[in-house]
């Protein structure tokens, strides 16, 4: 039991036959327009619904739920903490440079993943959360340049710095509330994503190195990742602010790239990427922040026996049916229509293309952080 | 033709083109090449005269240079073996776990290779245990029986598969008793945990064991062994620690899955 | 229950005191070590295949210490070693039968465990594997299941065990975690992880496409002058302890024969970077071709030992 849990992907595996797993590449890799099962297009994601700020006990929250009727919540909870003085921070201090008042710790954000049916330190949960986790505390921006932007010099972790003894400590909490019907990844980041966005911080009344004390005013509580008025965010300039990543699912199906796939699209995958990405507030467009291959479940998958080699099909076919073709996408020999499961890698020019459809301009990247934007708005 | 392919390989390696070989065990076939999968000496085994199947390609496990010198004739009639895993056809050695009223539970020691003949030496035989003597001694030892049963292959004898005549009139507790050591034959991979084995025939049964006292069980005479004939039941004798008082084994129904084997597995106890 | 009668030491572990005069004296910059590789270089590995009799196979695999390192060994200037170099070792027990509860499988199932030793890090790890540690685990699970051919195992298990016995630092001890600071020294160690199993998988006669092996590089911004304008640069098989600021870095595991990545993983923003003249590549393309490249560097090594390890037990038998 433990053994198969282990496996990332091997709990996600939907049990299909070979024949079925056949048909769905086939069609999935259709070149340039592949066919998919719900009839979407390749970047098309799946229809969700969206709020946020729905727990009045938390800093900031979101709820997402998918069609298929999986639902996931994210809380944001922040509290005060001393910042620990090591030797290295007194050092320095003392050589003037204020590097500690700017820059925080990539430990000061916390994120917990509960997945129904998994143990919280199963491999599915702790993977998740480092890869979400990861991305968060990675963006920095370079500087203070991007317009109103101080705040958040340094990334995620300066802004959690309050003076050089204090700091916040952000607990994110993500729960999933049924077991995964697919790949959990896109919910849960485009939820935190959206928690992250309504966070709100008290306002600082005490000021320098006293010790903080804030202003009771819920009102008045200034958002973690600084926004726009509504004005200026609907006219485009929302790009001039820190947005918190967000990480995407794209698969790989023949030479075809696939976002959001459904649990039958990933069990054939040649390959699974989850690809964080975020705006680069000075230039405008998408940065990468980072990417991890997934263990696509199409290596664990049961294989298809051609009729050349069924017994029970034994002078039923004409020998020439079966002719084994070179798949331009795996290099392996294969039997049309004849499920193998998947070995090997991938080549790098089909990790290129996929990131490069993630970060191109007016790509999915962007529809879905404006998308996201969008619920943020109304 | 035959200078171009390497004598050993490493995993990742090419050896020669699908178009002029055919690939065996221990390659994989890549864009129309033949490439090695594991670590070993490449043997490139003839093609058939009669038929116009191409030369195979094939890289052993085997790495005691005296399997290899020996041209193995066997591997043209057996199904080639990609592991060394129990598979169908398989003869194995396994030790008794568990006597039920309709099967008895054994796990498995060794995978004889099938390339090496039955009559063959058995100490030759290669897997990738390489000792079977120590195994077998170091199985029939009480003191070993729970510690490795985990890492070892699970086995199941049904009770119609232990002999091959009077089916019927097989009472489990008289073939085996718990730490025999069994010569089987697998039928099959069987459930998620057992594969099933078989002793239904002559070459097969148990080939080692203790009486009920503890004492090992040797068959007797040396001479019917070693000629390969039956042992009669009152062949096996419980062989005593010091000038050996022998007498008859209790359970004599229990010889009729007894098989005299190579002299060479009993001399080792 | 504290013990109250006798003073306990403090319960976190203790470091040797460092001064923070050291730190800012001249000599400070001295102790801080240094790359004094070309870029493309890549530190020396050994490694061996075959040394635990118990495993169906199994490997040790070490990184050469760094300059500044074998310096401070021979010469030691501080308490405290400037850096670290990587050591481990990879055990693989299998094929096996699978658990009694476990499900059918038509393929061979893979577990990976990656444990740091207690004394392994600066920072002393607990017994219980902790995230990172089953991060990792899933990292090489990734790369491992890519390379080997399941399908010829059906049935069986296959447990792969990596002891990591020295890991590397994610930065400078010295240093302060800055805004850029994250667990860099785990990449160097998941690059390791994938040549060592990679060779123990081999010794262990399971068949795979080829061996696949582990390689990192990453973008570093070293200068001290603070300007700006300059823009990280690419660098192989990085010692975090050597570099004042990596922007990003990248590893992947890597299968020369087929040309094709198993596993990549890679963080940090790679969007600027100082490339040749004509070099159109942006920034995460360099840094994966960099992560390749210190990987063929891996697997001739890889190639060496196991081909060395093939002729002695021949020679033997």
């Amino acid at each position: 039991m433990s053994n198969q849990r282990q496996a990332s992907s091997a709990s996600q595996t939907p049990h299909l036959s070979p024949a079925e797993l056949s048909y769905l590449y086939t069609s999935l890799s259709l070149p340039k327009s592949p066919i998919r099962p719900d009839g979407r297009s390749p970047t098309q994601f799946r229809p969700l619904t969206a709020e946020s700020n729905i727990l009045p006990g938390t800093n900031g929250s979101a709820r997402i739920g998918f069609a298929d009727g999986t639902q996931a919540i994210v809380g944001v909870k922040a509290e005060v903490e001393k910042t620990v003085l090591s030797t290295d921070t007194l050092a320095s201090g003392e050589g003037g440079e204020s590097t500690a008042a700017t820059s925080g710790h990539g430990s000061w954000v916390q994120m917990s993943i509960e997945i129904p049916g998994f143990r919280d330190d199963d491999a599915l949960p702790v993977f998740l959360s480092e890869m979400m986790r990861e991305s968060l505390v990675g963006a920095v921006v370079e500087g203070g340049d991007g317009g109103g932007d101080v705040m958040m010099a340094g990334g995620l972790k300066g802004r959690l710095v309050i003076n050089k003894r204090w700091h916040w400590r952000l607990y994110i909490d993500v729960l999933l509330l049924s077991q995964p019907l697919s790949y959990p990844l896109p919910l849960l980041s485009l939820t935190t994503h959206l928690a992250l966005l309504s966070t709100k911080l008290p306002k600082l009344k005490s000021q320098g190195e006293e010790d903080p004390f804030f202003d009771d005013d819920w009102e008045v509580a200034e958002y973690l990742y600084p926004r726009g008025s509504k004005l200026k965010a609907t006219s485009g300039l929302a790009s001039q602010y820190v947005r918190p990543p967000v990480t995407l699912l794209v698969v790989s199906v023949g030479e075809n790239v696939i976002f959001d796939p459904s649990r039958e699209e990933i069990a054939v995958a040649d390959a699974v990427l989850a690809i964080s990405v975020t705006r680069d507030t000075e230039a405008g467009n998408l940065k990468l922040l980072s990417i991890r291959t997934i263990d696509p479940p199409s290596r664990l998958t049961q294989p298809a026996v051609p009729n050349s080699e069924n017994v029970n099909m034994l002078g039923a076919t004409a020998p020439t049916e079966d002719i084994a073709v070179l798949n331009p996408a795996t290099g392996e020999e294969e039997v049309p229509g004849v499920w193998r499961p998947r070995r090997g890698g991938v080549k790098r020019s089909v990790i290129a293309n996929m990131i490069k459809t993630v970060l191109k301009k007016g790509g999915v990247g962007e529809e879905v952080l404006e998308g996201l934007e969008g619920v943020e708005v109304e | 033709m035959a200078t171009s392919i390497p004598s050993l390989a490493i995993p990742g390696q090419r050896l020669g083109s699908a178009n002029t070989y055919a690939a065996g065990p221990g390659t994989h076939v890549q864009q129309a090449n033949i490439f090695a999968s594991i670590a070993g000496p490449v043997i490139l085994d003839p093609a058939q005269p009669n038929t116009q199947s191409k030369a195979t390609l094939r890289v052993s496990r085997v790495l005691s240079a005296a399997a290899q010198s020996s041209p193995t004739t066997a591997s043209a009639k057996s199904k080639p073996r990609y592991n060394t895993l129990p598979a169908v056809d398989s003869i194995v050695l396994a030790r008794v776990t568990r006597v039920q009223k309709r099967q008895a539970a054994v796990s498995i020691l060794v995978v004889l290779d099938e390339t090496s003949a039955p009559d063959a030496d058995l100490a030759k035989a290669s897997s990738d245990n390489d000792n079977i003597a120590s195994i077998l001694t170091s199985a029939a030892n009480p003191e070993n029986h729970s510690s490795t049963d985990e890492l070892r292959f699970q086995a199941i004898i049904r009770k119609e598969d232990v002999r091959a005549v009077e089916k019927d009139r097989v009472v489990m507790e008289d073939m085996f008793r718990v730490g025999d050591i069994v010569r089987g034959c697998v039928l099959s991979l069987g459930d998620q945990t057992s594969y099933y084995l078989t002793t239904a025939r002559n070459d097969l049964g148990v080939v080692m064991a203790r009486s009920e006292t503890g004492n090992m069980i040797i068959p007797l005479p040396i001479a019917s062994m070693a000629s390969g004939q039956y042992a009669l039941p009152s062949d096996w004798l419980e062989h005593e620690d010091a000038l050996g008082s022998s007498e008859l084994h209790a359970d004599s129904s229990r010889a009729a899955t007894a098989v005299a084997l190579a002299p060479n597995i009993l001399s080792v106890v | 229950m504290n013990d109250r009668r006798r003073v306990n030491g403090p319960p976190g572990g203790t470091r040797p005191p460092v001064y923070a005069s050291l730190l800012q004296s001249g000599t400070g910059a001295d102790i801080r070590a240094q790359r004094q590789r070309q870029p493309t270089d890549l530190r020396k590995i050994f490694l061996k295949t075959g040394l635990i009799p118990s495993a169906s196979g199994s490997s040790y695999l070490e990184f050469e210490p760094s300059a500044s390192l074998a310096a401070a060994r021979s010469n030691p200037k501080s308490l405290i070693p400037p850096s670290s170099a990587l050591k481990l070792a990879c055990t693989v027990h299998g094929p096996k039968p699978l658990p009694r509860s476990a499900p059918f499988s038509p393929n061979l199932v893979l577990t990976t465990h990656v444990k740091y030793a207690p004394f392994a890090a600066r920072k002393r790890k607990g017994h219980v594997r902790d995230s990172s540690e089953r991060d990792l685990g899933v990292h090489l699970e990734t790369a491992l299941r890519g390379a080997i051919i399941a399908e010829r195992w059906p049935k069986s298990g296959l447990d792969i065990t990596v002891t990591i016995l020295e890991a590397e630092d994610d930065r400078w001890w010295g240093d302060v975690p800055d805004s850029h600071d994250a667990s860099w020294g785990m990449m160097n160690v998941l690059a390791g992880c994938i040549s060592a199993a990679s060779a123990a998988i081999a010794d262990a006669h399971i068949d795979c496409l080829d061996l696949v092996s582990g390689g990192v590089a990453a973008l570093v911004s070293d200068d001290s002058t603070d300007s700006s304008s300059a823009l990280p640069k690419l660098m192989l098989d990085t010692d975090p302890a050597e570099h004042r600021s990596i922007v990003s870095a990248c590893v992947v595991a890597y299968m020369p024969a087929r040309d094709e990545i198993t596993e990549l993983w890679l963080k940090g923003d790679s969007s600027k970077v100082s490339t040749a003249d004509g070099d159109e590549r942006s920034g995460h393309e360099a840094l994966i071709d960099g992560a390749v490249d210190a990987a063929r560097g891996a697997h001739t090594v890889l190639a060496e030992a196991v081909r060395e390890s093939l002729q002695k037990a021949l020679g033997q038998s």
